[in-house]
């Protein structure tokens, strides 16, 4: 089902998870191609943050593997995936509240990139942060949370980034400069993975789209092609 | 005024020492999110160590300072982390109080044992305490090092966690400890600093304590005590809050010694404790003050799994047959003895009250033995006769005290129940039990039951009274459970800000079942027909209490009574082994008694491998037998063989009884986890151990080892289940149920599958609502 484009930078083969007994995932294969944007797509519940922890290594696959730029990283804990130069942007809020927004962002210059550097592209992209960097992060409103988020994702210029749910509970008008951002990382030569529950906010800047459903991939494809079929998907075909 | 200024300046030394000790509690609190209540016991041990070092082997004062606060104390709580609190992540906060209650038992037992009480440890203040002239004002060294040493913590840790990646990474993990990974810091090696600059802040404080008194190992763990007092003016969490309180709390204290004399009084009420009950007072005072918490909707990550109930007929039969066997067991046991079994139920039954508390509402008392205490002096006042009037009376006493206790804290969040009930122990023990008209001479006889004309008179009833009492309790405790307000308590601790949507008014129903709690403690105290001194009542012996109850299982009834007889066994076992110093330990060259010191305490840190307690899982693995053929096997041959030894006489009868009592309760339940080939190693040990024990069991000479028939059934009981709970140990935790495979989840259950009675009956689990119950609550049948 995947395009046979060179060795894909992140690929799940074959995985399966599970919660305690609860297995959530039943044979996931994705692939993430260099320099591609690929939207998973799925219902409230199909496993798609599943999928994105066990890419990232918080979870362990019960079965199947995980690969980053063609090395099986199975197993491997999620901090030495990150400073390996994969980046997760997990689901909610992916900041520290009780920092404020310059220690956040000293935060991710375990990565790699020296503080200065980081608070460079961050106050540039988000002038807003700047105003606000001895603030702390939690009392921030939402968008602004998301954009400290987004600004790791940006300045630690990580060759695969992951992000869950950017738009969740978002106004449109922030959703829509998040998107730009992804857009602008994805130029940059990163490859992403996006996970979305709606499709319309994410089509725009997906090469490629997967819809999810009930633990498995069930189609892959460009936007346009998975685009009509989104809606039986969500009605539990 | 001279007076005045020597105790500003002994006040302001006394806060230094507060301020290290307090920054060290929340250093690990708000790094690590356990709240350490072995602070003060880090402390003591820094202290023995230092006199270890600098008194007994001979080192100079400085490099004596620098190896234990600088290299044991950092390298101790980052072992301690690595150990035993990395374990815990997770898990709901009874289980990381419990854990950290159960270290500081255990640091206890083993400073005890490494140091012993019966021999006296000095060591002289810094500069042989020469002194310093401050406006004509004689200041020794010792005190303005502690105060110099203050600033530089409260410096130092200013700039570590506000200008080092690492400190920052410190307080990240608190806030989200998988989103730190995410960014590439690494969690578990933050967690071990965080711990082992606790330690050593503790061992700071613990090396300045040294030279002022003579080394006590219980005086000075919880000396350290008042440290929670200030660090509660911080909210636990805000080091300047922290100094503030201290300096506040040190020169109340000093002016407390200096202007109230210890025959001070107000009225009969003597005022000799005052000055100790202070940082209690003050604990108290501070939490009134607090605006209310914010509920969090982040509680345990790791979630329980659900305590069956028990239905109404087996708590019925079950309660029967305990009385019976208590009963039976009970003639067989001769004169003292029976007296010390009658207090191994006695522990049962206050054990019996954190089962609504702590089982049910998830909330945690660490003063069952005060509210004992109470009980039994309200007894010993008002029903001389033995009047059951007297009983309810005492037992009403004791509600309207525990919810009055309970009120300030339960607006705020687990912990400080915690530490109010905790300094609500040592207010009691300063100012209460320690008057002359409440325990004249320190002790106290409680009268023994009068029912009419039948009066209890012998060591025999008494027992059996206690047995009738549990079994009652434990039985309404049982129906309580399955009413409407025991599952509002069972939602209100799966999610307290569901309930506080729905309208539930969660304190008021947290004070309800603190008051039944409390109630049930003291009806133990009231029932007790014993005399007791006050140091039952102590913080030192509720703290067991506590730990034991929840190390039994506390969802159960049947989990408080394991826990009671656990308690009321350590002193049985130890005078058995002393006395006999029994052929097969004799080759281990560890003292059974220091064993017996030290044992309480590490059963309790071994929590948090299953959080659930040793109750629960021995059930959980005996539904699965069934269900494994193997394990069906190897139980019948296991049985056969001994049958078969005792039947040729290679094997005593008592070491038959024992042994297949080893077998049923210990090798049994673990067998369908032994033949579930996940995690080969550890299986490996655990069968490696109980096997070992069952062998053991066959070749202890019970017969010759114990005099009484019924002091020996006792001791195998208690040994099984000591076996039992060491092999849950080894083995970590034991699920509820071998995986059944694959599952829809729950989310899609009646979208893309047919909602089956097997998943209702899961959802109801979880709910609280049994499978028998299930039709009730939905109206349907099946
Ligand atoms: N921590 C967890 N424990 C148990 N089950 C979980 C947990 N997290 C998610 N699940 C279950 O796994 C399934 C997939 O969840 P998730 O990956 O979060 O889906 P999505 O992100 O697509 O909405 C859901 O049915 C959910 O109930
Ligand atoms: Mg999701």
């Amino acid at each position: 089902m995947s395009d046979h484009v060179p060795e894909p930078l992140l690929e799940l083969r074959g995985v399966h998870a599970a919660y305690g007994s609860i297995e959530v995932l039943g044979g996931v294969d994705l692939s993430v191609p260099p320099g591609t944007v690929v939207a998973l797509l799925g219902p409230n519940g199909a496993g798609k943050t599943t999928a994105l922890k066990v890419a990232s290594g918080q979870m362990v696959p019960t079965k199947g593997s995980v690969f980053v730029a063609g090395r099986d990283v199975t197993g491997v804990a999620p901090e030495e995936l990150a400073r390996r130069g994969l980046t997760t942007i997990p689901e909610g809020r992916g900041i520290f509240p009780n920092l404020t927004v310059r220690e956040n962002l000293q935060m991710a210059t375990y990565a790699g990139v020296p503080l200065g550097r980081v608070e460079e592209v961050a106050y540039e992209r988000f002038p807003r942060l700047k105003e606000r960097r001895s603030q702390l992060a939690g009392t921030m409103s939402g968008g602004e949370q998301q954009m400290l988020a987004m600004a790791r994702g940006l300045a630690v210029e990580p060759k695969v980034l992951l992000l869950d749910e950017l738009s969740m509970g978002l106004a449109p008008l922030v959703v829509e400069e998040l998107y730009g951002i992804v857009a602008a990382i994805a130029r940059s030569g990163t490859s992403i993975l996006v996970v979305e529950q709606f499709a319309r906010t994410v089509l725009g800047v997906a090469d490629v789209a997967a819809i999810m459903v009930n633990g498995a991939v069930r189609r892959v494809g460009t936007p346009s092609q998975v685009e009509h079929e989104l809606s039986t998907a969500y009605l539990g075909g | 005024m001279r007076t005045f200024l020597t105790a500003t300046i002994g006040g302001l030394s006394t806060a230094a020492i507060y301020a290290i000790t307090a920054s060290g509690l929340v250093v690990t609190y708000t790094t690590s999110g356990v709240f350490n209540f072995a602070h003060g016991a880090f402390s003591m041990m820094a202290a023995f160590m230092y006199w270890q070092v600098h008194v007994a082997w001979g080192v100079p004062t400085l490099p004596a300072i620098v190896l234990v606060v600088f290299v044991v104390a950092p390298l101790f709580g980052a072992l301690i982390e690595r150990v035993i609190m990395r374990g815990i992540e997770g898990t709901s906060e009874v289980v990381k109080i419990v854990v950290t209650v159960s270290l500081f038992v255990a640091l206890l037992g083993l400073a005890n044992v490494i140091w012993p009480p019966t021999q006296s440890y000095t060591v002289l203040p810094f500069f042989n305490n020469a002194a310093l002239s401050i406006f004509g004002v004689k200041v020794g060294w010792a005190r303005l090092i502690a105060l110099a040493v203050a600033l530089a913590v409260a410096g130092g840790l200013r700039f570590v966690f506000t200008s080092t990646r690492l400190g920052i990474a410190m307080r990240a993990v608190v806030d989200d400890r998988s989103l730190l990974q995410l960014n590439g810091g690494r969690p578990g090696r933050t967690s071990m600093l965080s711990w082992a600059i606790g330690a050593g802040l503790a061992a700071i404080a613990g090396v300045l304590l040294a030279g002022e008194q003579t080394l006590s190992a219980t005086t000075l763990s919880l000396l350290v005590i008042n440290a929670y007092a200030v660090a509660v003016v911080g909210r636990l969490r805000s080091l300047p809050g922290v100094f503030v309180g201290s300096v506040i709390l040190g020169l109340l204290v000093a002016y407390g010694q200096q202007y109230v004399s210890s025959e001070a009084a107000i009225g009969p009420v003597s005022l000799s404790g005052a000055v100790t009950a202070i940082p209690a007072v003050m604990l108290f005072v501070v939490m009134v003050l607090q605006p209310q918490d914010r509920l969090e909707a982040r509680g345990a990550t790791r979630v329980p799994t659900a305590a069956r109930m028990p239905s109404m007929k087996l708590a019925l039969w079950g309660g029967l047959a305990f009385v019976l066997v208590t009963a039976a067991l009970g003639n067989l046991i001769a004169g003292p003895d029976l007296f010390k079994v009658a207090g191994g139920y006695l522990f049962a039954l206050v054990m019996l009250s954190l089962v609504p508390l702590t089982g049910y509402a998830g909330q945690i008392s660490l003063a069952q033995m005060t509210f004992t205490g109470i009980g039994a002096v309200a007894m010993a006042a008002w029903g001389a006769s033995g009047s059951p009037l007297a009983v309810v009376a005492s037992v009403l006493l004791c509600a309207v005290v525990g919810a009055v206790v309970a009120l300030p804290a339960l607006r705020l969040s687990g912990i400080y129940l915690a530490l109010a009930t905790a300094a609500f122990g040592l207010f009691c023990s300063a100012m209460v039990f320690n008057q002359q008209d409440v325990m004249p001479g320190l002790s106290r006889q409680v009268p023994r039951l009068a029912l009419g004309p039948f009066k209890i008179s012998s060591d025999y009833q008494q027992l059996v009274l206690l047995a009738v009492t549990f079994a009652l309790v434990g039985i309404g405790l049982v129906a309580l459970r399955r009413s409407a307000w025991g599952r509002r308590l069972a939602a209100m601790k799966d999610s307290p800000v569901a309930c506080a949507t729905l309208g539930l008014n969660l304190t008021a129903t947290k004070v309800a079942v603190f008051a039944l709690s409390a109630a049930i403690a003291g009806l133990a105290g009231s029932l007790a027909g014993r005399t007791f001194i006050s140091d039952e009542f102590g913080l030192p012996a509720s703290l067991p209490v506590t730990m034991l109850a929840v190390v039994g299982g506390i969802g159960s009834v049947a989990g408080a009574f394991m826990g009671g007889i656990f308690l009321g066994a350590f002193p049985i076992a130890s005078t058995v082994f002393a006395a006999n110093a029994i052929g097969v330990f004799r080759f281990v060259s560890l003292p059974v008694t220091d064993l017996v010191a030290f044992a309480p305490g590490a059963t309790g840190v071994s929590l948090g491998r299953e959080p659930d307690g040793a109750a629960p899982q021995m059930a959980a693995g005996f539904r699965a037998v069934g269900e494994s053929v193997p394990s069906l096997v190897v139980s019948f041959a296991g049985f056969a063989a001994l049958w078969l030894l005792a039947r040729l006489d290679v094997v005593g009868g008592w070491a038959f009884v024992a042994a297949v009592l080893v077998f049923v309760l210990a090798v049994v339940p673990l067998l369908p986890l032994l033949f579930n080939p996940e995690d080969m190693g550890r299986k490996l040990a655990t069968g490696i151990f109980v096997g070992l024990c069952t062998v053991v069991t066959v070749f202890i000479p019970w017969d010759t080892a114990i005099a009484s028939n019924g002091m020996r059934a006792l001791v195998i009981v208690l040994w099984a289940v000591l076996v039992v709970r060491t092999a849950i140990g080894v083995h970590g935790a034991v699920p509820d149920v071998v995986p059944r495979g694959p599952r829809t989840s729950p989310d899609m259950v009646g979208i893309d599958t047919p909602l089956t009675r097997a998943d209702a009956v899961d959802a109801g689990r979880v709910l609280g609502i049994d499978e028998d119950e299930l039709d009730l609550v939905t109206g349907r049948s099946q």
